[in-house]
């Protein structure tokens, strides 16, 4: 494989996928003082936002989005949780969903929000409904609206319109 | 009238959801039963944990400064608040010295072994946190070659914070016990009242006050707000000592017959880089 081979969005995209991954349990990890300060319960979703401008910038012609996202969804249930299926469904289902969407919405930033918005929530409400099947659930809705929910829209929202151009430009230079 | 799906995909829709709870709940029973992962998901984790602990380094500089500045904005305060706390420790510190050297003599006269306080530490370090809804876990940087085993308590800052999950070679999980999973936080443990102890587990977390329960207390003891909670030492793997909290108040439960008590736990939940796994020396053999 030559070099040049390597600027292409199919050789990037996997790999900072991957990468993306480690960075949201490190993150979590190393700012846990601020996002799980009580009673906050705040997600880090980088590799979500990176799903999202995948489907946002219409990657699928170039990249196999569904099997990328069935198997990060089965590395984060191996590495995260030892329990298979939560993870794997919700990413399935984010990005199932946002690919939906993304037939009525545009490419400007606001619709771009508004994608990524419906795909976190669908993540979160999958989690949160599998909390239930193991009897693992301890806190009620309006907790989990108020002090998860919330917060993680407003921290991932903003990161994904912060990052929205720049990763834009690097999808055209990576085509 | 109109269908809203195929007859198709409602058949596919069903099998995938069947299949999917299959496959957590499977997953799930699979995990408590056994002591360590299938040699595929530990090979993986401990490529990951490698892969992890480099990525780490950048992402923890920048948590540690942001907490360094958050600390440094309360120094002046707490640094008084320390200072008296200071000399009481040197006291106490003194005194557990001799009596430890007079628990270690009296054992030696019975010829007692290893008792449930007698306990080696092994100190890791965090690498990531499982960025999730449920089941907080940690994973750090130490697993089977030292020696850790599922089940061992850990210890972080003042107090417990949770147990081993699962054990790699090279890397395991903590579950915490602000995860109500089974396994991670029914633990003995001794409230020292004022009257006598009472005995009793962990039943429960309640994630809404960031408090522990300890749930059917029938004793009569007094217990007030503020009593010292350890671990018991009952039931052997978690040995007896670790100090859990504080009591911070006590209800009757719905029924009226038995006591409800809700725990300050003492360990900080949200920032936690180092840890200490407690190997107890009678729970390992």
């Amino acid at each position: 494989m030559a070099f040049w081979q390597l600027t292409r969005l199919r050789v990037v995209f996997p790999v900072l996928l991957l990468l993306l991954l480690f960075v949201d349990g490190d993150l979590m990890s190393a700012m846990g003082a601020i996002f799980t300060a009580f009673p906050w319960h705040i997600l880090p979703t980088l590799t979500l936002i990176w799903l999202f401008y995948a489907v946002q910038f219409d990657a699928d012609s170039e990249v196999p989005i569904w099997l990328y996202t069935a198997l990060i969804g089965v590395l984060f249930d191996m590495y995260y949780t030892g329990i298979f299926g939560t993870y794997t469904v919700a990413f399935l289902g984010a990005v199932a969903a946002m690919k939906q969407m993304h037939a009525y919405l545009d490419e400007r930033l606001l619709s771009g929000m508004t994608l990524f918005l419906i795909g976190l929530l669908t993540y979160l409400v999958i989690t949160y409904a599998a909390g239930f099947i193991i009897g693992i659930a301890n806190v009620g809705m309006v907790s989990f609206l108020l002090y998860e929910v919330l917060p993680t829209l407003l921290l991932n929202l903003v990161i994904a319109a912060l990052a929205y151009y720049p990763v834009w430009s690097l999808f055209q230079f990576l085509r | 009238m109109r269908k809203l799906f195929s007859s198709r995909a409602v058949v596919t829709m069903i099998i995938a959801f069947i299949v999917i709870v299959g496959l957590i709940a499977g997953s799930n029973w699979w995990a408590k039963r056994t002591n360590t992962p299938p040699f595929i998901q530990r090979f993986g984790n401990d490529l990951a944990g490698g892969f992890s602990r480099v990525i780490a380094v950048p992402t923890t500089a920048i948590g540690r400064t942001a907490n360094s500045i958050g600390n440094l904005l309360n120094t002046f305060e707490e640094n008084q608040a320390l200072k008296a706390k200071i000399d009481e420790f040197a006291q106490d510190k003194v005194r557990l010295q001799t009596v430890e050297e007079e628990n270690k003599e009296l054992k030696k006269q019975l010829k007692l072994e290893a008792t449930l306080t007698d306990y080696k530490t092994v100190s890791a370090v965090t690498i990531s946190r499982s960025p999730t809804t449920w089941q907080s876990q940690l994973v750090i940087n130490k697993g089977s070659k030292s020696g850790l085993k599922k089940g061992m308590p850990v210890l972080a800052g003042s107090g417990i914070i949770g147990r081993i999950s699962e054990v790699n070679t090279t890397n395991a999980k903590v579950a915490l016990v602000s995860d109500t999973s089974e396994d991670a936080n029914r633990f003995a443990i001794t409230i020292k009242g004022g009257k006598g102890d009472v005995n009793g587990i962990v039943t429960d977390f309640d994630r809404e006050s960031n408090q522990l329960i300890m749930g059917q207390v029938t004793s009569d003891n007094e217990i007030k707000a503020g009593d010292l909670v350890e671990t018991s030492g009952l039931g052997g793997v978690i040995p007896s000592g670790l100090y859990v909290g504080k009591v911070a108040k006590v209800t009757k439960d719905d029924y009226g017959l038995s006591k409800r008590i809700y725990i300050e736990p003492a360990a900080d939940l949200g920032n936690i880089t180092t840890v200490v796994v407690a190997v107890s020396e009678i729970g390992a053999q």
